[in-house]
């Protein structure tokens, strides 16, 4: 049996035991699937990515992240309950990464030499040694303790007391609650280092039905899970990375970032070098001539996207293929299930667009999958002859000159912004 | 692989040709009001058209929604009824309203009666180029003011009906008031019942029916078309007249008084 049968035997298994029975949200080709479940075991099948569970109480986010990190990991539920750590103002960095050992204080350093051991010095926390880590109700660590996150996925280590910890591969998981009245807001450089935000929604009425016919406790039913070896937990990111991306999915995700990132009036046409509240929702569009075209995402939302968006968009288009077993597939269907889940957390729509129907202030998810779409259909539908134009410039077909001219004509900002300024550098 | 070579992986070999992004079109918007807000002062029919939706029951729905505050509004409001008009198989029903099928090009719009409108509606099909425009009540003023082309049909009009008209038709089914077809060049319009003063005034060519009487000063210094009336026409008819012909059953005192030119014919029988 394959590391995917086993993880197909897992989806089977949680909702046989009533584990979880989140409805089918995804739908891809004409196979259904839960987000909230199907993201969570992508992102047990990539390493030092983080996968963010977020919603209201009881909506079975931590749980269902303990009850897969039995199976991906093979240990018991009540061990990989206490890897977790949870958010509130009193943690602190030693409750969470590890402590200086007391003992090394009532040892002196001939008694240590002449036992010929060496001299402890810090005890590294079960969380920081493991590879599947939970960071509970994120957005109730204050502002300065959420650095320590941002550091950590950062540089793949933990440092304390001036000794390194190396993390080496990992599973990142974190979940937050909405905006209560003790929660912190997220920075945004955090946010940007969550490669997927799934929402993590209640039982709907069967759903509701399924759950009260569960007679014994999660750790009980954990038990009957099955299990990935060490070996196959372990081979997932390589089976991940073997699963090609078509050219259309790569142009799609790349031309998907421009039309969130390019602004005419940003400095280098660079969103993401907009600061002190510069910003579309805040005037920067006024009088642009892009301003108020719904076919043109860049004033729609106040943020650029990162590399590490792209990034995050091939990894877990690749993830999810491999579990919905599309290797072999284009994968431009499942860029657009995916693409929202990517994006939604980093980017701020306009508000004006957003309090309006049919999102009501509240349908954040819906109102980037929509851009999204709209970007993606008019990467496949209108910029073919564009692109091509630019290709053609670029591998020396036609001159630059020529190029300029054609795209001259194109009122998109790919073209005025990407493609004609590298044009021109090469005249 | 050549960049040519990914798009054209990319692509499939199968480019779209000419395509652009379109500029403005189908934005969504809350409501009439709404709508307004987002256009400038004085808003062309063209800006109207780019900012709205492609839905046509959603227009249907802002322009039923719809009470106009100023001119401008109501100029909006008119922009959008010939706007459906243009895109919908069916002839558009909708409530009377000033400046109605305001420079539509196809299509046909009947204006009913509004609940509770007691002012008959002005500047129905202003500028229109094309189409049809059927009213069930009586017209304002500026009836089809301006039109190139298409038709009205109304059962009565008030003042400046078919005002520098330069094509298309117009029928008044009963009477009309002053300055019919004032500066006309090229329109052709008929009148079922009496006509005001100042029939035709500076016309320059194209039709002037009118089956009953008319004021005073018929076709005053028209230069050019025909005008020709079932009953009789007021004094001064063809005053400071150029050219043209007026014909009527009989004409009040002082006809073609320092006429220039033109010819003024009494008719004798129908």
């Amino acid at each position: 049996m394959s590391a995917l049968d086993k993880i197909d035997e897992l989806v089977w298994a949680l909702e046989e035991l009533r584990l979880h029975v989140g409805q089918n949200d995804l739908q891809i080709g004409d196979r259904g699937a839960n987000s909230q479940l199907y993201f969570t075991i992508a992102n047990a099948c990539v390493r030092n990515r983080v996968a963010l569970l977020y919603g209201g109480m009881g909506a079975n986010k931590t749980t269902l992240v303990n009850l897969l990190g039995c199976a991906f990991t093979g240990q018991d539920f009540d061990h990989v309950e206490n890897l977790m750590v949870t958010g509130h103002p009193e943690q602190t960095e030693e409750k969470i990464v590890g402590f200086i050992d007391p003992r090394q204080w009532s040892c002196t350093s001939a008694s240590l030499a002449s036992s010929g051991n060496e001299p402890i010095e810090v005890l590294w926390t079960p969380w920081a040694r493991s590879q599947w880590k939970v960071i509970n109700e994120i957005n109730r660590f204050p502002s300065g303790k959420q650095n320590l996150f941002l550091e950590l996925l950062q540089k793949r280590k933990v440092s304390y007391a001036g000794k390194t910890l190396e993390l080496g591969d990992t599973c990142y998981f974190a979940t937050m609650n909405p905006d209560f009245s003790s929660t912190y807001p997220l920075d945004e450089a955090l946010l940007d280092r969550i490669s997927v935000s799934v929402p993590a929604t209640q039982p709907d009425f069967l759903a509701s039905l399924a759950l009260a016919k569960r007679e014994r406790d999660v750790w009980e039913l954990a038990d009957l899970l099955p299990r990935l070896s060490k070996d196959e937990f372990e081979s997932l990111p390589d089976l991940v990375n073997q699963v090609p991306l078509d050219s259309q999915t790569e142009l799609a995700i790349i031309t998907l970032l421009r039309d969130f990132t390019l602004c005419e009036r940003a400095p280098s046409y660079d969103k993401t070098q907009l600061s002190g509240g510069v910003k579309p929702s805040r005037g920067l569009c006024a009088e642009c001539h892009y301003f108020n075209n719904p076919e043109v995402c860049c004033w729609q939302v106040d943020e650029g996207l990162s590399d590490r968006a792209r990034q995050d968009l091939r990894l877990y288009t690749k993830a999810m293929a491999y579990l919905f077993r599309l290797s072999d597939e284009p994968k431009i269907e499942v860029l657009r299930v995916v693409a929202p889940y990517i994006l939604w957390h980093r980017v701020t729509p306009n508000p004006a667009l957003l309090e309006r129907p049919p999102y009501y202030g509240a349908k954040r998810l819906e109102y980037v999958r929509d851009l999204v779409e709209k970007s993606i259909n008019r990467t496949l539908n209108e910029r073919g002859e564009m692109n091509v134009t630019f290709a053609r410039a670029i591998d020396g077909e036609i001159s630059p000159k020529e190029a300029i001219e054609e795209l001259s004509r194109y009122d998109d900002p790919i073209a005025r912004l990407d493609y004609i300024r590298a044009l021109e550098r090469m005249l | 692989m050549t960049l040519k070579g990914f798009m054209s992986d990319a692509y499939g070999g199968k480019v779209r040709k000419k395509k652009r992004i379109e500029k403005k079109t189908g934005e969504f918007v809350l409501g009439f009001e709404d709508f307004v807000q987002r256009l400038g002062e004085k808003p062309s029919r063209d800006e109207v058209e780019e900012l709205v939706s492609s839905d046509d029951d959603a227009i249907f729905g802002l322009i039923e929604s719809a009470s106009p505050l100023n001119p401008r509004e109501e100029k909006i409001r008119g922009y959008l009824s010939g706007i459906v008009a243009e895109r919908s198989s069916k002839p558009l029903n909708l409530a009377a309203g000033n400046f109605a099928g305001a420079e539509m090009n196809s299509g046909v719009i009947v204006l009913k009666a509004r609940a509770g409108g007691k002012t008959p509606p002005d500047h129905v099909g202003e500028k229109m180029r094309g189409g049809r425009i059927v009213l069930e009540v009586g017209a304002g003023h500026y009836l089809g003011q301006e039109m190139e082309g298409g038709g009205i049909v109304a059962p009565s009009c008030k003042d400046y009906a078919f005002r520098n008209m330069k094509g298309g038709w117009g029928v008044v089914k009963g009477d009309s008031g002053n300055y019919v077809g004032v500066g006309n060049s090229g329109g052709n319009i008929l009148v079922k019942g009496r006509s005001g003063l100042r029939c035709g005034w500076l016309m320059h060519s194209g039709k002037i029916r009118v089956n009953g009487n008319v004021g005073e000063y018929l076709g005053l210094m028209m230069n050019g078309g025909k005008i020709s009336i079932g009953g009789t026409a007021g004094s001064k008819a063809g005053w400071r007249m150029k050219d043209g012909k007026i014909v009527a059953r009989g004409y009040g005192p002082e006809v073609g008084v320092e006429k220039v030119g033109g010819k003024i014919f009494r008719r004798t029988s129908d």
